[in-house]
């Protein structure tokens, strides 16, 4: 809501990163973070980073699941499932949970993700032991209970309501473009899901996904601020060590290659007033040398009042209201499977998508051209080490992308290597990865409009030509 | 301009954990269990409290009237700068020209008589950070931050947009062009039209209603306007600057001398509105949206001013009733009974006035009976006394909240300074906690009695006709655009 245009991105997970470019930023801006990681026996892994400056400790649980591996006729069971995670189990009745976390001045989470599913609290140190005694509890089982299931099928359906079918654009930039740019049941589904598929989910489906997913070999636990990691890793022991693996399904390939013949799909949208678009290209796979390349290409064109698009599009030509990137539903380096770069902006009725989109290309053009000049490559890897900096700065924040980090790469200090990969970038390297993944064959377009705008087109078009 | 922002969900509650927002909460207690449910036996104890950290704020008064407050701090390599002017936000505005102070505080960085809005931009992201402003209800604030090494040019960079803005044409028109957009786009938001309306109601004539720009406002807007505006809104002697971060004192108040200390301005400054009317009839309002699947649910009230009595207390008490995932009409309408994501209250104290806006969006089929267990929760309230266990646990979620917030540097200079507009000293943010541990059950009883009494309580919703007929029992509802 506020209008304070201090980030980068609107995503508050979207990570950017990198490094300082010689004479650009100081050594004294670079902020390695502790990380100290042990696996124990029973195959948890459990990531602490030591931090004395605020008696807060963060704490993020992740399972390496999410919206990909929900069973084919459950589709948005994931995200189902991570709500149930919150409904008691048989040692802490419904509403334990949140009043423990509540009375220890805490706060709690949780959202799920295409390839993973994270629980997440904050809350002074003194909660730090109850809340690691809940989260143990609900690793091992839960209360599998028909009212509750009930209850959060219910406050699932509001939730897609008010997030999806009552506002303007029902996310149109990141379901429904998924649904038309891959080609995998895998990556395509909407993650929400349908409410025949959320009506029809069972007890017996909660039992075999909690059995199949949630086990401690399949999670990664992770603790940022007021804690050592020799009490971490007790604690973690303490608490997790008694819990046994559980077998987790192989994963199915859900790989995907790049597309080859461009799609347009033109939606109309009944309670938009405004007309808006979605551009995706399907992106390099995680650890690709394209990678790090990708997420400076997606900051020099959309990340911010200085870059490419918001400068054509939004000032020059006076075409946009906004623009905006996603990398998928997370960062340029948080997942694990196909993902999209999706740019997305509100535009103004006396142009049209088409003309947008060709300015776009004028930009992506220039860059397989000419490439980025020095300053301006600097800049922007000035602005991403900075972000990088700013997204370990919250307690909870850090946790959680330790989290997925050691879920995701297998090694949280990674996240001491992005700024390093970034800072490598070159202006060739953003050539190659514009001219091989930013083309029209490898695009998804949606042209979201609203109704009236269609009908008057329509009729427009229905009057004989002179 | 910045209404559609992109919202990722799929979260357990989104408007859940919102840190850089405010520093409004904490609690520290006994380590005993707070909720009077019989707790898990094997479930281990609280651990003993730490001291709660207080910031210590160095303070200096420049020539100009301009004051400076430093936090120093040694987490992030980043500086954060918060610069904020009294009487300068929405409830300054000419009646004609709602929102006027966002479109004004926007512009501030499309141009200065040194660097075009482009250079601005690329001049804040080689720094490694970002300047940007907006108005709130009391005030401008401009806010920017940068990394470590850059301090010192990042704070200039925020003295040029501040001094020395030149709102090109083209960019005013521009925004205004833009800004007509954005409103339409706003407008198909059912939560857009139900603020409107909610403020409407709890606030009448008085500027506060007033925050939502209108195309007739918007089309008014004239480049002489803007700048008359500044230069009577803008000035030293009505600015506070919060720095914190990566700096020490004397470095600090140096950089703020050289940026402002020759800033000097004429005229008299502006003051502040009227206070609220307290007492206002209670009103019944539909706004139509056919085919919307849900109701957008606000029941609201005049409140008070934060610099009142019944701050603290009311604030533990609207803490209880609707701040988070523990809180009863959270328990209630969510997970009881089903009929939303997620259901709460606002309590917004302000300068000269305040309100409390309770809020849900529901299926259609069940929006009365949400808006009677709204009811049933405001009564209760009032009419029982909190038991200790739960008043306990609201208070230690309130300390917490403090705890959380003043881990992060930035949210430290944005309290500060918020707290400044509304008009609370700079040591309150230390006395917070300790206040809110003070307030007892009594209290809290005899503010649910004395602001949640049904009477006073506005009821607007957002939805399709056909709701309104479950709404009989609650008044005659009235339809509006």
């Amino acid at each position: 809501m506020t209008p304070m245009r201090l980030t980068r991105s609107l995503l508050p997970l979207l990570i950017g990163l990198g490094l300082s470019a010689p004479g650009f930023s100081a050594s004294s801006d670079r902020w390695d973070i502790p990380v100290a990681i042990k696996t124990l026996d029973n195959g948890l892994t459990v990531v602490v980073s030591e931090d004395h400056s605020a008696p807060v400790v963060g704490v993020s649980v992740v399972y390496k699941v999410g919206m990909r591996l929900e069973p084919k006729n459950r589709s948005g069971f994931a995200h189902l499932f991570e709500h149930l995670m919150f409904e008691g189990t048989p040692n802490a009745p419904e509403g334990t949970f949140d009043k423990v976390i509540t009375g220890g001045g805490g706060r709690n989470n949780g959202s799920t993700r295409p390839d993973y599913t994270n629980y997440i609290e904050v809350a002074p140190v003194s909660a730090l032991e109850p809340i690691l005694w809940l989260e143990a509890d609900r690793m091992k089982t839960l209360d599998f209970n028909a009212k509750t299931l009930k209850n959060q099928q219910d406050v699932v359906k509001e939730e897609i309501r008010v997030n999806v079918q009552n506002q303007p654009y029902g996310g149109f930039m990141w379901i429904d473009i998924s649904q038309h740019a891959f080609q995998k049941w895998e990556n395509n589904h909407d993650g929400y899901g349908s409410f025949v598929d959320l009506e029809n989910a069972s007890l017996d489906d909660v039992r075999a996904f909690h059995r199949d997913y949630y086990g401690p070999n399949n999670a990664v636990i992770s603790l940022a601020g007021d804690v050592t990691p020799e009490q971490g890793f007790a604690l973690a022991e303490k608490y997790f060590g008694k819990i046994e693996a559980r077998k987790t399904p192989a994963p199915p390939d859900v790989s995907e290659p790049l597309n080859t013949k461009e799609k347009r799909i033109t939606q109309p949208d009944k309670l938009a007033q405004v007309p808006a678009v979605a551009v995706a290209w399907k992106i390099a796979e995680r650890g690709s040398p394209d990678q790090a390349p990708f997420a400076v290409l997606a900051e020099v064109l959309s990340g911010g009042d200085a870059s490419r698009f918001y400068q054509s599009l939004v000032k020059g030509k006076e075409m946009a209201l906004n623009v905006d990137f996603l990398f998928g539903l997370t960062g340029p380096f948080e997942f694990d499977g196909p993902t999209l770069l999706t740019i997305f902006a509100l535009y103004k009725p006396n142009i049209t998508a088409d003309q947008l989109i060709a300015e776009m290309d004028v930009s992506i053009a220039a860059i397989v051209k000419d490439g980025v000049g020095d300053d301006e490559l600097a800049r922007v890897k000035t602005g991403m080490l900075s972000d990088w900096n700013n997204s370990m700065e919250s307690f909870q924040e850090r946790a959680d992308t330790l989290a997925k980090f050691q879920a995701l790469w297998g090694d949280a200090k990674v996240v001491n290597q992005v700024p390093g990969w970034i800072e490598a970038v070159t202006s060739k390297d953003l050539q190659r990865v514009a001219a091989k993944y930013l083309t029209a064959a490898n695009r998804t377009v949606i042209d979201r409009k609203p109704v009236a705008m269609i009908a008057a087109a329509e009729a427009a078009a229905a009057k004989p030509t002179k | 301009m910045n209404n559609h922002s992109i919202r990722i969900s799929l979260s357990r509650r989104t408007l859940g954990v919102s840190l850089r927002a405010s520093l409004i909460s904490l609690a520290l207690a006994a380590p005993a269990f707070a909720a009077d449910m019989q707790m898990p036996k094997d479930l281990p104890a609280y651990a003993a409290d730490k001291p709660l950290p207080v910031p210590e704020i160095a303070k200096k008064t420049l020539e100009n009237g301009m004051t400076v407050w430093v936090v120093p701090r040694a987490g992030v390599p980043r500086v954060d700068y918060v610069l904020s002017f009294r009487n300068a936000g929405l409830s300054a505005d000419d009646p004609a020209l709602p929102g006027f102070a966002s479109t004004l505080a926007g512009l501030l960085s499309e141009g200065t008589d040194k660097r075009d809005s482009k250079l601005i931009a690329e001049t804040a992201q080689g720094f490694g950070g970002g300047v940007g402003a907006f108005a709130s209800a009391d005030g401008l604030t401009i806010s920017a931050n940068a990394l470590a090494s850059k301090a010192g040019p990042m704070l200039e960079l925020m003295a040029e947009i501040a001094r020395s803005p030149n709102f090109p044409e083209k960019e005013v028109t521009l925004a205004k062009a833009n800004a007509l957009q954005g409103l339409k786009a706003a407008e198909a938001q059912p939560g857009f039209r139900a603020e409107r309306a909610i403020l409407s109601a709890v606030y009448g004539d008085h500027p506060y209603a007033r925050t939502q720009a209108t195309e007739a406002g918007i089309e008014a807007i004239t480049r002489d306007k803007l700048v008359a505006a500044y230069q009577a809104r803008v000035r030293p002697d009505q600015a506070l600057l919060v720095i914190t971060g990566r700096i020490d004192d004397d470095k600090a108040f140096e950089l703020a001398e050289k940026a402002f200390a020759d800033w000097t301005t004429t005229g008299d400054a502006a003051t502040a509105p009227a206070a609220t009317a307290m007492k206002k009839t209670a009103s019944f309002v539909h706004l139509d949206r056919p085919d919307s699947v849900q109701s957008s649910v606000r029941i609201g009230r005049p409140a008070i001013k934060a610099t009142d009595p019944d701050y603290v207390p009311l604030r533990l008490t609207s803490t209880l009733l609707g701040g988070g995932f523990s809180s009863r009409l959270m328990q209630n309408l969510r997970e009881d009974k089903g009929y939303t994501y997620g259901a709460g209250v606002g309590f917004r104290a302000q300068a000269v006035g305040g309100a409390l806006v309770a809020s849900a969006d529901v299926r259609n089929e069940v929006t009365g009976a949400a808006v009677g267990e709204f009811f049933n929760e405001f009564k209760k309230i009032g009419a029982e006394p909190v038991s200790a266990g739960e008043l306990d646990m609201n208070k230690r979620y309130v300390a917490g909240g403090y705890l959380i917030s003043n881990q992060l540097q930035g949210a430290v200079a944005g309290t500060l300074a918020a707290n400044w507009l509304i008009g609370l000293p700079p040591e309150f943010l230390g006395e917070y906690v300790p206040k809110i541990r003070a307030v007892s059950a009594e209290q809290v009883q005899a503010m649910g009695k004395k602001y949640f009494a049904q009477d006073q309580l506005s009821i607007v919703i957002v939805g399709d006709k056909a709701v309104v007929e479950q709404l009989k029992d609650y008044g005659e509802f009235v339809d509006q655009k």
